[in-house]
């Protein structure tokens, strides 16, 4: 009990000696809006960030290696955006991390507050991904602005040369050859050994993701993929912003690509390749192509 | 009205006010609650002594982050807890100490069936309680000892209420299943 009393008269000496002060009121009001304000910043960022990520999955060529089945998965992790994944994940630690240190969070299970953030995030960053900010974002990001150098990394990191998948637009067809644009440069694609015959003529213009493996100067072409100019925005963007805008007839007709060539599978009718060969004479655009030979 | 008539939550309101002596109610108040809880964990008492100053130094320092809608008691018991096993931490062992008559209190409150009788059995119990786990330990000491309620304890150990109930349960439990390896059973 002296002892007890002997605490009380040594805080309180340090009190009235004003060596011992009150934190002001004003650094926790600080505090509580400085963790409030983190938590909103992390929690719209990760639902931005989810939302940047769904769009790249449906706007790149990643998805489309899976529709080549297990030969594709490769192709499919080599593509995929980490780093959106990883500064999506880091942002939801981060708000995870801000909730469990609330006065509130522990009157109910942490898991709960962390399913709802999940569930929350998701559909916040769905009805997002409904909206054109994603493709405004995509397409700041080639920009020269600030803000574009700062979100380019992020679409970036998926894209750089892969040994296992390539995606671009057609700038040449030739009897077992392709060249074609991808948002890094231009490449030649040796088609000589596809596993699986083309369902239609490539032409110039085409857009198209090829499964395959990379040599030294060219990329050996196993399947490929024929996908609209529309799918594949985030490729689009990308060619265009390396190669400058396309032509309006599809075809690249000054260097020599624009001639039709029948492929060496001679899986189309005479018929339907002779529609094609017309169709591009009078300049039409591929897809147009397409829609009018086959009908 | 004297300060002793005042609630914890109204004396709060007061210091912050500008009244600083009525800090010293405080502390009254709470000395020999927290001194208590304490000694579960800290046996010397110049060591215990020192960690009760520092609690009542960091509760006073820091009284503006109280939300006087909420239980005081609940609040300055928590610094003492942290503050506790930041001693725990520093000296690097987590070993609990009973007093002489809580060893009955365990005996009847968790009905251990084996009696505290002598030397021996009190040894046991206290071994029994260091082998539980901190998770255990800390509810079943608030609970039975400190006789604090779920929504206390709670606060206190920043858990759920639902989580505190079943932490006890299972922490009888435990309790039990050590002490009968401690009497070869």
């Amino acid at each position: 009990m002296e002892n007890n009393h002997q605490i009380e008269k040594r805080v309180m000496e340090k009190i009235n000696s004003g060596r011992l002060k009150l934190r002001s009121k004003y650094i926790f009001l600080a505090e509580k809006l400085g963790l409030g304000s983190a938590f909103i910043l992390s929690l719209l960022l990760a639902v931005l960030f989810f939302s940047l990520f769904l769009f790249y999955l449906k706007a790149s060529d990643n998805l489309v290696y899976l529709t080549f089945g297990s030969r594709g998965l490769f192709a499919w992790l080599e593509s995929f955006p980490y780093l959106m994944a990883i500064t999506l994940t880091i942002f939801i630690i981060i708000a995870s991390w801000i909730i469990k240190k609330s006065d509130l969070a522990f009157k109910k299970p942490f898991s709960y507050f962390i399913i709802g953030l999940l569930a929350f995030i998701m559909l916040a960053g769905t009805i997002l991904a409904f909206t054109n900010i994603s493709e405004r974002i995509e397409q700041e990001s080639l920009s020269s602005r600030p803000a574009g150098r700062f979100i380019r990394p992020f679409f970036e990191f998926g894209l750089p040369d892969r040994s296992r998948g390539l995606a671009g637009r057609i700038i040449e067809a030739g009897e077992n050859y392709l060249i074609i644009q991808t948002p890094q440069a231009s490449k030649k694609i040796d088609l000589s050994q596809l596993t699986t015959p083309l369902e239609q003529p490539l032409l110039p213009g085409m857009f198209v993701v090829i499964l395959g493996q990379r040599q030294q100067n060219f990329f050996i072409a196993e399947r490929i993929h024929l996908i609209s100019e529309n799918e594949m925005p985030i490729i689009r963007h990308g060619v265009r912003g390396r190669f400058g805008p396309f032509e309006n007839s599809g075809g690249n007709r000054s260097n020599g690509g624009g001639v039709f060539l029948p492929l060496p599978n001679g899986i189309l009718t005479s018929s339907t390749e002779q529609c094609f060969k017309d169709c591009f004479d009078d300049g039409l655009n591929p897809p147009a192509c397409q829609v009018q030979c086959q009908q | 009205m004297t300060a002793s008539d005042l609630t914890d939550e109204k004396l709060v309101a007061l210091i912050r006010a500008g009244d600083q002596e009525l800090y010293g109610e405080i502390i009254r108040r709470y000395q020999t609650k927290l001194s208590h809880y304490l000694k579960k964990f800290i046996r010397q008492p110049d060591e215990l002594e020192d960690v009760l100053q520092e609690v009542f130094i960091r509760a006073y320092q820091n009284l503006y982050g109280f939300n006087v809608n909420k239980k005081f008691s609940s609040w300055i018991f928590r610094i003492a807890h942290n503050q506790a096993l930041n001693q725990l931490k520093k000296k690097s062992k987590e070993t609990l100490f009973l007093e002489a008559g809580e060893y009955n209190i365990i005996d009847e409150k968790i009905n251990l069936e084996y009696g505290v009788n002598s030397e021996l059995d009190r040894r046991n119990l206290e071994a029994a309680l260091n082998l539980i786990g901190e998770k255990y330990r800390q509810p079943l000491i608030l609970f039975f000892l400190e006789t604090k309620t779920y929504e206390e304890i709670s606060e206190i150990l920043r858990l759920p209420p639902s989580s505190v109930g079943v932490l006890i349960m299972r922490g009888k439990k435990i309790l039990k299943k050590h002490l009968e390896k401690l009497y070869g059973k």
